[in-house]
């Protein structure tokens, strides 16, 4: 068989209706905008994640959302009447949880299915600076990288028994930050070089190999997103 | 064409790297840059892809051309569009995260048209046969993929100027053996390649010259006939690793003469796998004399570094429990009683001094000890210095340091040689028995057939025990 | 050999690399801040954890922009992970005081990096707008909690806090940034890699 390279290869929605969802969700769902006006909304923008996590067929992590989220939203409903310290704590941990996981879902979402090169493209077809697109790209790239450092080292000092030997809250926070560190930087040198000799350069024209366009689902979003911000507006100028 | 006239390059302050550098590398020519570590080769290679002087900043005098260009006068971005470069960490030279892009990044950061960049991409994959790579994460290929995908990335590019740095320094035996089928392509495309390493076994069939450096200087020009006339001992003495392309598995002739008479540790049923995967590797029983240097042998992604995570007590998900005289233990006990020396040394050096570090592992801080342990190991003149500055060699060196001041009877080296030269290899092979003499049972994983020759009393093939 | 001032590749991919680094200690710190005391003393933990790794990044920076770029990824970086936007406007104009002062040092002087990194890191305390100065939709939002948690919060928090919490988030940045600059001496100097 031969290999016949596939452009159209894209997850549900494009970059750019990602990101106007995330800023969506950050707004009405951590932010709470409009509050009991947006009622419908807000659910909808709760649940929209887990629907997006479904397309991309990871079926357990949905559903773990979908308990997690039902869990801790009901319990911190029935926490609420007469709080001690304790409980009151409890309820806000579990309230914060509630606000702030769909927007963790998605931006997850976001970082796992977003090509580097599609958007770079995409932001740039916004308008957006490469100043701003390039270091974005990097943090994707990079975050996987720290957490896999840190573990490393993490896992150094349990075999080295120097996790506890530390004198010092000081000296442990230096044994973890310095390696840490002291690493990454050697990566990240090593990972612009590579990328400069293979041409990245800033405010360049680059192509694509990806078919970048809005589609049915992007249009749908889109006009969600929308439909959102107009109703808010309405809601607080209007009535 | 490359030129190199009376080129000279100093990193600021230090020593200088090359010096009165010439040399001419013609259309189609495969040349070797060999010689030690610290020679300069990396330093040379660089002046052609441009990271000297764009990239690392530094004094260079004389003029570097190639076709014609000189590289000081124009940027990186156009000397990408004729020269490309595969590194020797594949850890560190991917921008994208899935290969299919990073395929195309160098042609996308040109502006190709996206159906000019999907005929080079598909052209490539065929030729290769890289099908099974496309699609994937790279945090989730072997380090041998990774090399693969480095290296197609620029097969892709419509570049005739192709610089390896050290490339095989991370890949086992059938690593090797995929870069020689990629250098052969390249060879048939008639590409000028420029290649700096100092395991020069697996290239021999293909260079049409070599040159040897020695502190920053070219030391001798060899043709093809000449290089490749070199006996084994004439190249050790150049300070370059002779081993043939063999696999270590098929080693037989270095069994521990009385292993059988020895204490053992004996493992039964460990076994690990990553969540709900088949298991990485699964050990009904397997039996490791004490006293002796143990070469853990089999191919890139068998699971043997996973094997030693599990063995010293890392991988909380492992629940095997070694017997060793008679008593068990588990991962908490081992994690008391056995070291690992980590393939990345930098992971485990913590302190801002070599003593410090090996005296934060001793159970009570005794410095003359301590300072015994260093001179034991070449390292007295640097115990006032930082871990971090020192050379990976020297690093891996402090590392063996707090490891015997640990007072623990098992040392694990995770790849101690990967990218040495021979002269450091030996040394590493000197460290190793000097343990076994102090009555530490070593076990290493390795590839490096020189040193498992060389050191190693006993070995385990790790295949039979893995799934993949 | 870099003459002109423009940022190239190499500039963006520190940026990246280091806003990285903050963000995951941020966040590793930030998830304390769910017990109402912690949300209050996020001001002080991440400017001293962050210290080292900014104090590192500032060796990196040799042109105009690189400290301003940093600010606005953090500051977006907090609004969508659910603080509030003041962080990014406040982000963005105290990046660019910040980049004016560690360029009158031409860059190198490590007090005027400590106090860039003191001036900069003044959007951790923009976080705080929200209660301060929008209490009422604020609170509206956690009416479910019981008025006891929110006396408590407001007792924590009542106005004259405000300023307090500007002084502490610059005295701990400063903290931060001193030991950023030991552990730099300590550490990176002496190790050749800083």
């Amino acid at each position: 068989m031969e290999y016949r390279l596939d452009r159209n290869v894209h997850s549900l929605l494009d970059p750019r209706t990602k990101l106007l969802l995330l800023l969506t969700s950050s707004i009405f769902v951590v932010g709470n905008a409009g509050e009991k006006q947006m009622y419908v909304f807000y659910w909808i923008l709760v649940f929209l994640p887990v629907v997006l996590l479904f397309a991309e067929k990871e079926w357990k992590a949905g559903l773990i959302a979908i308990v997690i989220y039902i869990g801790s939203y009901y319990a911190q409903m029935a926490l609420q009447h007469d709080l001690t310290a304790v409980e009151s704590a409890l309820a806000l941990m579990l309230y914060i949880i509630t606000k702030i996981l769909p927007t963790v879902i998605l931006a997850r979402y976001i970082v796992k299915t977003t090509k580097v090169s599609e958007f770079l493209t995409a932001m740039n077809r916004l308008r957006f600076s490469d100043k701003f697109t390039i270091p974005i790209s990097v943090i994707f790239r990079f975050f996987p990288t720290v957490v896999e450092e840190s573990r490393a080292i993490n896992d150094a000092m349990r075999m080295r028994g120097i996790e506890m030997g530390a004198k010092k809250a000081s000296e442990a926070v230096e044994y973890r930050m310095i390696p840490l560190i002291a690493s990454c930087s050697i990566i990240g040198e090593e990972l612009s070089a590579a990328a400069m000799t293979r041409g990245l350069d800033v405010g360049k024209n680059r192509s694509c190999i990806w078919i970048i366009k809005f589609r049915i689902p992007d249009y749908l979003v889109i006009t969600l997103c929308f439909a959102c911000f107009v109703w808010w507006i309405i809601g607080r100028f209007f009535v | 064409m490359i030129c190199f006239d009376n080129v000279s390059f100093k990193y600021s302050k230090e020593q200088e790297c090359l010096k009165n550098i010439n040399l001419t590398v013609n259309d189609g020519d495969v040349i070797l840059v060999c010689g030690p570590s610290g020679c300069g080769k990396s330093t040379l290679v660089r002046c052609v892809n441009g990271l000297i002087p764009h990239f690392y900043q530094g004094e260079l005098t004389g003029k570097v051309t190639v076709n014609g260009t000189d590289i000081s006068q124009t940027t990186l971005r156009k000397i990408s569009r004729h020269v490309g470069t595969v590194f020797q960490n594949p850890r560190s030279q991917f921008f994208n995260v899935d290969t299919t892009s990073e395929l195309a990044f160098g042609c996308e950061n040109f502006g190709l048209s996206p159906d000019d960049i999907e005929q080079r991409i598909n052209k490539t994959v065929n030729r290769h046969d890289l099908e099974s790579l496309m699609g994937r994460s790279i945090f989730k290929l072997s380090g041998g993929e990774k090399q693969k995908i480095a290296c197609a990335s620029i097969a892709v590019e419509p570049v005739d100027v192709i610089i390896l740095d050290e490339p095989s320094a991370n890949l086992d035996y059938k690593g090797i053996c995929e870069l020689q089928k990629m250098l052969k392509a390249w060879i048939e495309e008639r590409k000028t390649i420029l290649i700096a390493e100092h395991r020069i076994s697996y290239l021999l069939p293909f260079i049409t010259g070599s040159v040897l450096m020695n502190s920053g200087e070219i030391v001798k020009e060899y043709s093809a006939e000449e290089f490749r006339s070199l006996s084994e001992e004439e190249l050790h003495n150049l300070g370059l690793r002779a081993e043939m392309v063999q696999d270590p598995a098929e080693i037989n002739d270095c069994t521990g003469e009385d292993s059988d008479k020895k204490d053992k540790l004996i493992l039964t049923d460990m076994k690990y796998s990553y969540q709900k995967e088949p298991p990485v590797f699964d050990i009904p029983k397997m039996e490791i004399p004490e006293g002796e240097i143990v070469g853990i042998v089999g191919a890139n992604g068998a699971g043997k570094s996973t094997f030693l995570r599990c063995l010293c007590g890392m991988e909380r998900k492992c629940k095997a429990d070694p017997k060793v005289k008679y008593e068990s233990w588990n991962n908490k006990a081992r994690r008391r009683k056995i070291y690992m020396v980590m393939q990345d040394v930098n992971h485990q050096l913590f302190t801002d001094s070599v003593l410090e570090e090996v005296m934060i592992s001793q159970e009570s801080e005794n410095k003359e000890e301590a300072l015994k342990i260093l001179e034991s190991l070449d390292l007295k003149e640097f115990a006032g210095k930082h871990p971090l500055a020192l050379s990976g060699g020297q690093k891996q060196r402090v590392a063996v340091a707090s490891a015997i001041a640990s007072g623990r009877d098992i040392i694990l080296f995770d790849e101690p040689t990967s990218g040495l030269d021979y002269y450091h290899m030996n040394q590493v092979a000197d460290i190793l028995k000097e343990l076994k003499q102090m009555g530490k049972t070593v076990i290493i994983v390795t590839h490096d057939v020189e040193l498992i020759k060389n050191a190693c009393t006993y070995i385990i093939r790790f295949d039979e025990y893995s799934r993949s | 050999m870099e003459k002109n001032n423009r940022l190239n590749a190499k500039d963006l991919i520190n940026v990246g690399i280091y806003t990285a680094i903050c963000a995951v200690l941020c966040t590793a710190v930030a998830m304390t801040g769910v017990i109402p005391i912690m949300m209050v003393l996020l001001v002080v933990f991440v400017p001293i954890i962050n210290g080292i790794p900014y104090m590192m990044f500032l060796t990196k920076v040799k042109k105009f922009g690189m400290i301003t770029i940093m600010n606005v990824l953090l500051g977006a970086f907090m609004w969508l992970t659910g603080m509030s936007y003041y962080a990014l406007v406040v982000g963005t104009i105290t990046g660019l005081v910040a980049e004016f002062i560690y360029r009158s040092g031409d860059y190198k002087s490590k007090k005027l990096g400590i106090i860039t990194y003191a001036v900069s890191g003044i959007y951790l305390w923009a976080n705080y707008f929200g209660i301060f100065f929008n209490a009422d939709a604020y609170f509206a939002t956690r009416q479910n909690f019981g008025q006891d948690y929110i006396d408590s919060v407001t007792k924590l928090l009542p106005m004259w806090m405000c300023p307090v919490l500007l002084v502490v988030d610059i005295v701990c940045c400063i903290i931060g940034g001193w030991i950023g600059a030991k552990a730099l001496k300590k550490h990176f100097e002496k190790a050749g890699i800083a």
